[in-house]
């Protein structure tokens, strides 16, 4: 047997791949003060693998005996996950070179971890998948723990690999179980085997469900396990804290959405409930933990943690006959989340060279030292929060209504959604105040010309999808994974 | 739930579970209370040390370990896992066709970035 391969629907990940093979080998021939041209070479093959991927769209391919599916949801993330990767490579550039850190090494290790997020999408594969995230998970351990000299970042980088371990063996547990029961580790035999009769397994089945959602759970940080996010995100360089808290949790995310809604849609009526009380406590523990940070990378690391329960929302909205809509919006979410996310990690980035503690005070008086990055803050922050006029109003909206449609459960979940939006308010609308009203200490900021690049760009996106949300929701491919 | 006939096997089937356990306390018990009263007690200083014969154990137990054999450690053991993949290939690859070769040449060329990335940082080098 010779399984043909599709090239063209690899093309995107055989870029990656060949760059980032490419950027180890030149990167042991450059002499140190020129390392850093590591990152022009990084982010040529991504821009390469990005406009790859454009060729793509629209298209409805599959490669690998049915495990590859390039469609155009996996495209839209495809895009997504590229255009990260762009953005945070301009933010670790003067970052990682005047850190003095191995620099070669990182952008290898990140655009690895980039490899695994574009892969994700597509993976409609038991074995796939998890290649794929481990793919994500494993360089990023060692990117988190990459200031050598700093123990935090050690205990970041430990405790992401302890748990990411842990997590890994739990799912894979769970994904032998299915296998078991199935037969089968492609997703949508596994659907249609759990759609018929088990012969006495049911049990198991759901009990295999269960182990491969906790360990997703350990990934995208809900509670109850999300006790290693903010030390991790703390510890790790500030760059690859943006990446994790987008990207990673987003390829979390959409391994989730491709399990949930085509292997175990079937049993939605059991998981359902699970992701209800995940969605509930994750914003609830998440914000309230946020109103006691003084530190602002703390602060967002709950931040995230409370932004993942939307996020599970609507996974706990399926079988109410209202998935299509729950789907779109959680991918809306996702998305959204990851702008303003990445805008406000680039104002970090650029506070960051002033002062490495970060504590919220260190960012008073921002708006006369650096007024750009004060006022692209400051939209960041009310984004976060989902006030108009930003694009995360519309992020928290689409779930609100599919909370509302699928009533019952539902609309309990978007109640406590905006119940728990007015209290997150409180804290995110705690750094304008910092920047805006307190005095500080009067020295104009330099901040790096990428940086300021982000975060305007990612500040204009934000205001542009609350403009016209067509931009982001009602994309025809937000659903096709879901039928009927 | 469970009907008369089938709670009894199924209350047996544990019984069994606690024979077995009984059974294995019982042998330690003897084991060790044989020792007991069997053995001769003659406590020497030289009992207790960490090793009974061969060489004393000298510094902390957490010294500084040799590196380098770690390193030489890692490299064989990617070598080694590349030559599990290649005896099956050579088996069949002429079947295969010309694809099974491009595809085991990435594999290699992989190993050996690996190899060129650890020889330019020195790993080589006996230091």
């Amino acid at each position: 047997m010779n399984p043909t391969i599709d090239y063209h629907a690899i093309l995107p990940e055989l870029i990656l791949s060949g760059t980032l093979v490419v950027v180890l080998v030149v990167d042991v021939f450059l002499r140190p003060p020129r390392k850093w041209l590591a990152m022009p070479l990084s982010f040529a093959g991504v821009l390469a693998a990005f406009v790859a991927t454009l060729t793509l769209i629209g298209a409805d391919r599959t490669t690998f005996g049915g495990s590859y599916h390039v469609d155009p949801f996996a495209v839209l993330f495809k895009v997504f996950f590229l255009s990260v990767a762009m953005i945070v490579l301009f933010l670790s550039l003067r970052y990682f070179r005047e850190g003095r850190y191995y620099q070669g090494e990182y952008y290898f290790l990140l655009l690895s971890s980039v490899l695994g997020c574009v892969m994700m999408p597509s993976s409609r594969d038991l074995l796939m998948l998890f290649i794929s995230l481990e793919l994500v998970s494993a360089p990023a351990f060692l990117i988190a723990a990459f200031r050598k000299n700093d123990p935090r970042s050690n205990e970041a980088g430990l405790k992401f690999f302890l748990i990411g371990v842990l997590s890994s063996a739990v799912m894979l547990y769970g994904m032998s179980l299915i296998y078991g029961v199935t037969g089968s580790t492609n997703l949508y035999e596994i659907g249609k085997a759990l759609a018929g009769h088990l012969g006495g397994q049911e049990t198991l089945a759901l009990a295999a469900i269960l182990f491969v959602v906790t360990g997703f759970a350990f990934k995208v940080s809900a509670f109850p396990f999300q006790f290693w996010a903010p030390d991790t995100y703390e510890g790790a360089p500030v760059p690859v804290t943006a990446f994790l808290a987008s990207a990673s949790k987003a390829a979390g995310f959409t391994g989730l959405l491709q399990l949930m809604f085509v292997a175990f849609i079937h049993q939605a009526a059991f998981w359902g409930p699970v992701f209800a009380a995940f969605s509930i406590f994750t914003m609830s523990i998440g914000n309230l933990v946020a109103l006691q940070q003084r530190q602002a990378v703390r602060l967002l690391a709950y931040s995230s943690i409370a932004q993942a329960g939307y996020m599970l929302l609507p996974f706990a909205l399926a079988g109410h006959g209202v998935d299509k809509e729950a789907f779109a919006a959680a991918v809306t979410y996702i998305l959204i989340y990851a702008i303003m996310n990445l805008g406000a990690f680039a104002v970090v980035v650029a506070v960051s060279r002033k002062s490495s503690a970060l504590l919220i005070a260190d960012f008073a008086g921002l708006m006369r030292n650096a007024p750009l990055l004060a006022l692209a803050m400051t939209i960041f922050m009310v984004s976060l929060a989902g006030v108009p006029p930003t694009a995360g109003f519309w992020g928290k909206f689409f779930v609100f209504r599919a909370g509302i449609d699928a009533g019952g459960i539902g609309i309990a979940l978007a109640v406590v959604m905006v119940v728990n939006s007015v209290i997150s308010l409180f804290y995110y609308l705690a750094i304008p105040r910092q920047m805006i009203l307190v005095e500080g200490p009067e020295e104009p900021m330099r901040s790096p010309a990428l940086v300021t690049f982000v975060a305007a760009l990612a500040a204009a996106a934000v205001i542009a999808v609350f403009v016209y949300p067509d931009l982001i929701a009602h994309f025809p491919p937000l659903s096709t994974l879901v039928g009927s | 739930m469970l009907s008369q006939a089938s709670a009894e096997t199924y209350y047996q089937s544990y019984a069994v579970v606690l024979a077995v356990l009984a059974a294995g306390v019982l042998l330690v018990g003897v084991a060790f209370l044989a020792a007991r009263l069997i053995a001769p007690h003659r406590p020497l200083p030289a009992k207790l040390t960490t090793y009974e014969c061969g060489i004393d154990p000298v510094g902390q137990g957490w010294s500084q370990s040799q590196v380098r054999y770690y390193i030489y450690g890692f490299l064989f053991v990617i070598f080694d896992v590349e030559a599990v993949f290649l005896f099956p290939w050579a088996r069949i690859f002429e079947r295969l066709g010309y694809q099974a070769v491009v595809e085991m040449g990435i594999f290699i060329g992989i190993l050996a970035v690996g190899l060129l990335y650890a020889w330019r940082k020195g790993v080589l080098k006996w230091v």
